[in-house]
């Protein structure tokens, strides 16, 4: 097929039609794809790629929900890795930073929906943690925690929304979106809430001021046409609040859950998701290849696809790793910086909202890679 | 001198290669007759002859040991339109075919293609004149030379034979080359051949409209089948189309001697025995099907993006500029754009199979490696036949083809070690031996004080197949000194491989990058292995990947960005306009950037392997399984097919 009235439309900044996504799914030239979605990229950002200094808390794993895809959570607590953090326990991450002179500038809270908590368990794992750095933002509870406290603990999502606000919640990150059409998610991730739940979750954050992120796992049993529709679905609610920072496209890992029999998406599958990603959500800014999922090689090449954001440090993450992740569990900023470098981008530290923590010469810390030969021959044996 | 007497066919398709030499080039030289095919054969085995432009199945028969005169052929990939199976009824249901006995190879290949389709029509010999009528009922008539120019649609059933082939294989169809014994072709000779070639593929709109007046035929379809269907490269993947059907031909009865190599005159590059000599000027290979304009320096970067994609040779200093300017998609689309044009849209191969490491013993301690132990160490180890039995058996039961034979450079191992290995070898399981890298055959000659040649010609005769391509590293002294000061300099590593072409062996060619070297060195490795390939197209194919750090006496940390690699992937694909291959090395990049790379240049997904010693010491953690392999190609838009050494398609 020919690009060209795709290619047109993205040129004059009209929005693609649910058929122009299937047909940049279905069949156009990978790298065609690619190149339009880098023009788009280039005239959002520039070479300009965004990474932050962030860790995760994972403060529990026991969930009701019994999500196919899913290899971190565990039923009730006493089950057999199941997990849930002390106060003191979660605290001690942020604390250890601080001692250590980190200067880290977020941290990325999502849990298992544990239905033995008292709702200020999780206020006061917020104002604990800003007591000990007034200044971290914190990202916490994906919509699909808030709604399940709102049905838990018999509050309004608002009134939810108001006291983790108070407690110290920042923004909210975009995680348990899956995929929004319901043969999908009855299949996959039946106890979680539905799309237009999970979407209203967002709606009403929004509208408080709060901003959000937002995901769609690919790769179980959707189907391209759901994927589209799945993208649809947030830029329509974009166009709306205008809240969302950033889509950050999941790959779904097959390890240790119920869709092991599944193989993962190859690498050319997720380059043409990213790439008709940023084509499709022209009012979604960042485009976020999150490289614990993808693999730091793979998020690279995504910078070529769309991509402008290579999320952060991390330092320990556990979700994706339970499912078989082989990366690394952390990136130093000086790593980071030196993938972006090498890709031919430029390297921006952020904050949580895109507000610019360091570039230029302030990243250039980092010791430059390449070396001449002569000067790199010490043996270190 | 005495002149060389020279016998050509009297087709139409030899006509350019002999265009100078009809109009007085070389006469004091040469002295030329036309005759069919068969006849050449028969003059130059009777000696009437020195020279002949010979059907390969001659070339194999032939129980005298002949030499080839390198770069020239009469080829075909894909419809050749003069070698034709005609009929009133579909092959299959032909009962027997008439054949014109004037070319050997035509009736070789019809016999292999009857057997691929399980069919054994009785075969009739008929006259060269009378071929042209000879079909009717159920019985065929294989149809060659000019006659099938003119068959038009007289049959309603008509097969190309060059297209058959080209489908079943991959390949090109080779139908005739230069052939005579040894030493009575100099390089004056071969040069004033291929200045012969040159000056006919030059003319051959006049050669056409010549041919087709005297003979009342349509001068464009003369010039058309001069242009479009036949190839007149002894290029790499000529040698490959060749090497798989005397193969084949072997392996289906029809050759009795063991499938011959094709092996070449001097062209005035192989006059220096020992490693270390420096070697003369180039003489290219006729190049003129494809016209390489000098590169013009001032170009823009798009400019020579698209003459890059569309064949045209891309110049040192180009790419340079191309590596440290090229946006990546661009470089990524025009590599794709030469892997179509050729391999075409579909199919992606790969081999299984296994990686033996016969010893672990080395005295070169390169910095980069994790594998080796010095001699006299604790851990070092040799593989006893009992532990290599088990490794072959387990490889064969598993589907592979060939064992990729690597080790370190032991001391202790006489040349006359790895004669007996590869005799036990081959006397007891089916498989390809691609053995020995530059540097271990190297290290072999030094030990046992004699030529490259000489060792190579004994490997070869204990079983030797094809020589791997490691050990290239980068190919700049400079480089070289920094990270392996004792292994063997560009000069010989490259000496090495045109010695084994020479003999007929093919190789693949490498490149580690990441260890600091500058983008002319690395240009520069490419140049070499480009400038080898125009004189021996003995490469089958080129693979490169990252130095792998972890664990190593280098002071580096890994090279492994994806981006740098599908950088110096794609590029490779464009400097390397002669290679007929590209692998990926999902080993180090993952089978993400690997299946990525299909669409920077890549045909080739590399090897199921069903063991890994090396890399995987250095940190390379991938495995991958023949089904994985297949989705991965599959999952990239493309059609996963097996291969051999030869890159010859193997049935599913």
């Amino acid at each position: 097929m020919t690009l060209s009235p795709i290619r047109d439309k993205v040129r004059a900044g009209e929005p693609l039609t649910f058929e122009d996504g299937v047909a940049l799914y279905r069949h156009a030239n990978l790298l065609e794809v690619g190149a339009l979605a880098n023009d788009v990229r280039e005239r959002l950002h520039g070479d300009r790629t965004y990474f932050n200094r962030n860790f995760h808390i994972n403060a529990t794993n026991v969930c009701v929900a019994s999500c196919m895809f899913c290899s971190f959570a565990r039923l009730k607590e006493g089950d057999a890795g199941a997990y849930t953090m002390t106060h003191d326990q979660a605290w001690a991450k942020l604390q250890e930073r601080v001692d250590a002179g980190d200067p880290v500038t977020e941290i990325h809270i999502v849990n298992g929906l544990h239905d033995g908590l008292p709702f200020d368990y999780y206020t006061d794992l917020l104002a604990g943690l800003k007591r000990i750095k007034p200044d971290i933002h914190l990202k916490a509870f994906t919509a699909v925690e808030i709604f399940y406290y709102h049905q838990h603990y018999g509050l309004s999502v608002e009134e939810i929304l108001r006291r983790l606000r108070a407690a110290g919640l920042d923004s909210l990150p975009g995680g348990g979106a899956e995929i929004f059409a319901p043969r999908v998610r009855k299949k996959i991730c039946d106890d979680k809430c539905t799309a237009d739940q999970w979407l209203d979750v967002h709606r009403t954050a929004h509208r408080m001021g709060l901003r959000s992120n937002c995901t769609m796992l690919y790769g179980t049993i959707e189907t391209v046409e759901e994927r589209v529709d799945h993208m649809l679905r947030l830029r329509a609610l974009q166009e709306e609040t205008a809240g969302f920072q950033t889509f950050i496209p999941l790959a779904f890992h097959p390890d240790n859950n119920a869709l092991m029999k599944l193989p993962a998406p190859t690498g050319v599958e997720d380059l043409r998701t990213y790439a008709v990603a940023r084509l499709l959500l022209h009012n979604i800014p960042h485009l976020k290849a999150y490289w614990i999922m993808l693999g730091v090689k793979t998020a690279q090449t995504a910078l070529w696809f769309g991509a402008n954001d290579l999320d952060g440090t991390v330092q320990e993450e556990k979700i994706y790793h339970m499912a078989g992740a082989d990366t690394p569990q952390t990136l130093t900023s000086d790593e980071i910086v030196r993938v972006i470098t090498e890709a031919g981008r430029t390297p921006v530290e952020r904050d949580t909202l895109y507000n610019v923590v360091a570039e230029g010469e302030a990243l250039r810390s980092a010791k430059p890679f390449r070396r001449p030969v002569r000067r790199s021959l010490e043996i270190v044996s | 001198m005495n002149r060389l007497r020279l016998a050509a066919v009297s087709f139409l398709n030899a006509r350019p290669i002999t265009y100078g030499l009809e109009r007085g080039a070389g006469d004091e030289m040469f002295d030329l007759r036309f005759d069919l095919p068969a006849r050449c054969a028969e003059a130059l085995a009777s000696g009437a002859v020195d020279l002949a432009l010979l059907p390969l199945g001659s070339y194999a028969t032939s129980p005298e040991d002949l030499r080839i005169v390198p770069g020239i052929a009469v080829a075909s990939r894909g419809p050749v339109r003069t070698v034709l199976l005609a009929g009133d009824v579909p092959w299959q249901d032909m009962s027997s075919i008439a054949l014109d006995a004037a070319s050997r190879s035509s009736v070789m290949l019809l016999k292999l293609l009857n057997r691929e389709r399980e069919m054994s029509p009785s075969l009739v010999a008929v006259d060269h004149d009378e071929i042209g009528t000879a079909a009717s009922g159920t019985r065929g008539a294989l149809i060659i030379g000019d006659a099938g120019l003119r068959l038009g649609d007289r049959y309603p059933h008509i097969y190309d034979l060059g297209r058959e082939w080209t489908a079943l294989t991959g390949l090109p169809f080779v139908y005739a080359v230069w052939a005579g014994r040894p030493g009575m072709v100099t390089p004056e000779h071969v040069r004033v051949l291929r200045d012969s070639l040159r000056a006919g593929l030059d003319n051959r709109a006049e050669i056409a409209r010549g041919w087709a007046d005297e003979r009342g035929m349509d001068p464009a379809v003369c010039e058309s089948y001069l242009h479009n269907n036949i190839r007149y490269r002894l290029g790499a993947e000529e040698l490959s189309g060749a090497a798989a059907f005397l193969h084949r031909a072997h392996t289906a009865g029809l050759l009795t001697r063991p499938a011959a190599r094709l092996r070449f005159f001097d062209d005035g590059r192989l006059e220096h025995p020992t490693c270390n000599s420096k070697l003369a000027p180039a003489l290219p290979l006729p190049r003129s099907e494809l016209a390489f304009p000098r590169p013009n320096t001032t170009r823009s970067v798009d400019g020579l993006l698209a003459d890059a994609a569309a064949g045209l040779r891309l110049g040192f200093d180009d790419a340079i500029r191309l590596y440290n300017d090229a946006p990546t998609l661009d470089l990524g689309a025009a590599a794709d754009a030469r892997r179509r044009a050729l391999h075409g849209d579909s199919v992606v191969t790969y081999i299984i199979d296994r990686n033996v490491n016969y010893t672990n013993v080395c005295v070169t301690r390169c910095k980069f490696c994790n594998f080796y132990r010095p001699p006299g160490h604790a851990e070092g180890y040799t593989l006893s036949k009992e532990i290599l039995a088990a490794k072959l058996q387990e490889t064969v039961d598993l589907g592979g083809v060939q064992i990729l034979l690597q080790g370190g450079l032991n001391p202790d191992l006489p040349l006359a070690f790895y004669e007996d290995l590869f005799r036990w070898m081959k006397a007891n399981f089916p498989l390809a031996i691609h053995g020995l890298s530059p540097e271990e055959i190297r290290f072999i000659a030094e030990k046992e004080n004699m030529s490259l040649r000489g060792v190579l010609e004994r490997l070869v005769a204990a079983g030797l197949d094809s020589v791997p391509g490691g050990g290239a590293e980068v190919l700049d002294d400079d480089v070289r000194r920094a990270i392996s000061p004792l292994k063997c300099s560009t000069d010989t590593w490259l000496e090495v491989m045109r010695q084994a072409h020479a003999l007929g062996l093919r190789t693949t060619a490498t490149m580690v990058f990441g260890f600091g070297e500058t983008p002319a060195q690395v240009f520069g490795h490419l140049e070499h292995l480009r400038a080898l390939q125009d004189e021996t197209a003995g490469f089958t194919a080129f693979i490169c990947w990252p130095f792998q750090a972890e664990g190593t006496r280098l002071k580096l940390k890994d090279d492994t960005t994806a981006m740098r690699y599908l950088r110096l992937f794609a590029l490779s694909r464009l400097y390397l306009d002669n290679f007929p291959n590209l692998q990926v090395s999902w080993p180090t990049m993952g089978p993400d950037v690997g299946q990525v790379a299909l669409r920077f240049g890549g045909n080739d997904f590399g090897s199921a392997m069903i063991e890994e010693n090396v890399v995987s010491q250095a940190g390379a953690v991938f495995k991958l399984s023949a089904g994985d392999i297949e989705r991965y190609v599959r999952t990239a838009g493309f059609e996963p097919r097996r291969r051999n050494m030869r890159y010859e398609l193997l049935p599913a």
